[in-house]
């Protein structure tokens, strides 16, 4: 038996010294587990730790299966569900512009198709990973775009699966566009088979994994997701989707609380190696003949995610400073970038792929968070006429109200304390609702009426509030959200 | 939840409870409980989004607070 002992655990514990300096200055860990396999990497001088990095394959293959199961086991379904319409434009948005732009600049360095398509998902898709740190390290989890950008780079993860979906039959290529087509289609139906089973068949997997030991729990479970990964693989379906299913497939079990803690420390560990093995396959060489699409790229990334910030503030009716925050915090690129880029290395594409995304990946991990940490000067030069027309709010409050139809409200109280619908008709009501706009006072939703509502559908006015004692709650039919008086601030 | 409390879901993250304390010169509470457990306490003391403390807790620290602060927890 053959096995480098010495240069993983050398490895592996430079990374974490390298990653815990980085984390001292405020910096994300994954380009730091990748940098310690780029320096000790056999392409780099001075000590080498492997001389055959391909020995690590089985490892980081692991790393990438567990990395992306556990993405789906923590995927809020419900919370992105419940949280309208006007995230997933936003998000849709978000992804449009850089995927887009991604695109057009992978086509235009002309390395050939395959290789755009890896380079438009590596720019393209940020790292929840690192957006969630930043807000929590930059104290802003309390900020009014938060759950706005959250709720993006939740999408954003989802939408990797159908990224890698499209992806992966492109990277193996086809012989014709029928063929590529047939292919795409497989691997989409695969998807929704697999969506299936999270939706109707979670309660089967979950018997089959449940135990009352941990220990029969993590093997069972692991040993399910790195067979569907690999059954996924056989099928010419990413493995990485195959495992990012079944997570979701495992999140709707009775397990999941446990599996989410079996998976956490593996996950660690595992997707730790896989971004050194990354690191290890990088020529250092290369990296010079990059640089330049390396910095037009990361140009390119902060003018699409700024974009993307203010097409969102204006959604959501943020202000400027949330609309800089939103813009410059989702700027981080990382773990999903690398996971494109050794899909290209395994694909055989262009050697230029993997030092680009290198390159491109460590210089965002510095620049995300200290431009990040600094919005407050994008904000001070956003126009007015850029964000929401009738914007009420200071410039440099992030504080607003969910809803964007707040200047329509005409009218605030009222006599009437019956709905007038129901008496007429000899009917009774359980709670009564008055619309903002023209006062009209009818019952609510819990009503075998549902007369106010009725009269938004015919009027059009978009805003109700409680007219029950002490509930001082109003009601956006357009934004589907509950209003209140922003947190902070009486104007209105 | 009790009047007075907002709750708004943070994806991914966990669930934000805003408690407005005095509003008329901004004061307010924001307690994040992350889906790991952690507790992150924002003190905001004026108007503006910059808190003036942050704390964050484990479970156990967040139970002892709750309980003194929910008048339960004495010695002797």
């Amino acid at each position: 038996m053959h096995a480098n002992l010495i240069g993983l655990g050398a490895l592996i514990l430079v990374a974490g010294l390298l990653a815990r300096f980085g984390r001292r200055m405020g910096l994300p860990t994954v380009p730091f587990f990748m940098l310690a396999g780029i320096l000790l990497g056999p392409s780099t001088g001075g000590p080498v730790a492997f001389d055959h990095p391909e020995d690590l394959d089985m490892l980081a293959l692991f790393g990438l299966v567990i990395l992306l199961f556990h993405l789906g086991l923590e995927f809020p379904v419900e919370q992105v569900l419940g949280s309208g319409k006007r995230l997933f434009w936003a998000a849709g948005a978000y992804i449009g512009i850089n995927i887009g732009a991604g695109l057009a600049l992978g086509f235009s360095m002309g390395w050939g198709t395959k290789e755009a398509f890896v380079i438009a998902g590596a720019v393209g898709i940020s790292s929840s990973a690192i957006a969630t740190k930043l807000l929590i390290e930059m104290r802003r989890l309390a900020n009014a775009e938060t759950p706005v950008i959250l709720g993006i780079i939740v999408i954003e993860d989802l939408f990797l699966a159908f990224y890698l979906a499209l992806l992966s039959p492109i990277l193996e290529g086809a012989s014709s566009a029928g063929e590529l087509i047939l292919n795409i289609g497989i691997s989409f139906g695969y998807l929704v088979a697999l969506f299936a089973v999270a939706r109707w068949g979670a309660r089967w997997i979950g018997k089959v994994l449940d135990s009352r030991e941990d220990e029969i729990v993590a093997i069972i479970m692991i040993g399910l997701v790195v067979l569907v990964a690999g059954l996924s693989a056989e099928i010419g379906v990413s493995d990485a989707i195959g495992a990012l299913m079944i997570g979701l497939v495992v999140a709707r079990t009775s397990i999941r609380e446990r599996a989410e803690r079996i998976a956490v420390p593996l996950r660690d560990v595992f997707a730790a190696i896989f971004f050194i093995a990354f690191g290890l396959s990088i020529d250092v060489g290369a990296i010079g003949s990059v640089i330049w699409p390396v910095l037009i790229a990361v140009g390119i990334t902060v003018v699409t995610n700024v974009t993307a910030g203010l097409i969102t503030a204006r959604l959501f009716g943020l202000n400027q400073r949330g609309a800089a925050n939103v813009g410059l915090t989702v700027l981080g690129r990382g773990e999903f970038s690398l996971i494109l880029a050794t899909l290209a290395l395994g694909a055989g594409l262009d050697e230029r792929v993997g030092p680009f995304i290198a390159l491109y990946v460590l210089i965002l991990a510095v620049v995300a968070p200290i431009v990040a940490a600094n919005s407050k000067y994008l904000a001070r030069v956003i126009p007015d006429r850029l964000l929401h027309d009738r914007w009420r709010y200071v410039r440099e409050e992030t504080i607003s109200t969910a809803c964007t139809h707040l200047d329509r409200i005409q009218i605030t109280e009222t006599d009437e304390d019956e709905c007038k619908e129901c008496v007429e008709i000899g009917d009774t009501w359980v709670q009564l609702r008055m619309c903002l706009v023209c006062g009209h006072v009818a019952c609510c939703d819990d009503s075998t009426n549902k007369h106010a509502t009725a009269h938004y559908e015919d009027s059009r006015h978009p805003l109700i509030r409680s007219l029950e004692d002490g509930d001082g709650w109003q009601y956006c039919y357009e934004d589907q959200s509950l209003v209140r008086e922003p947190a902070g601030s009486s104007r209105s | 939840m009790g009047k007075g409390v907002h709750i708004q879901e943070l994806p991914g993250l966990g669930t934000r409870y805003d408690i407005d304390l005095r509003s008329s010169n901004g004061e307010r509470v924001s307690i994040v409980v992350g889906r790991d457990g952690k507790r992150h306490l924002y003190v905001f003391t004026s108007r503006s989004d910059e808190p003036a403390a942050v704390v964050e807790l484990t479970e156990e620290q967040a139970r002892k607070i709750g309980a003194v602060l929910g008048g339960t927890f004495f010695t002797d």
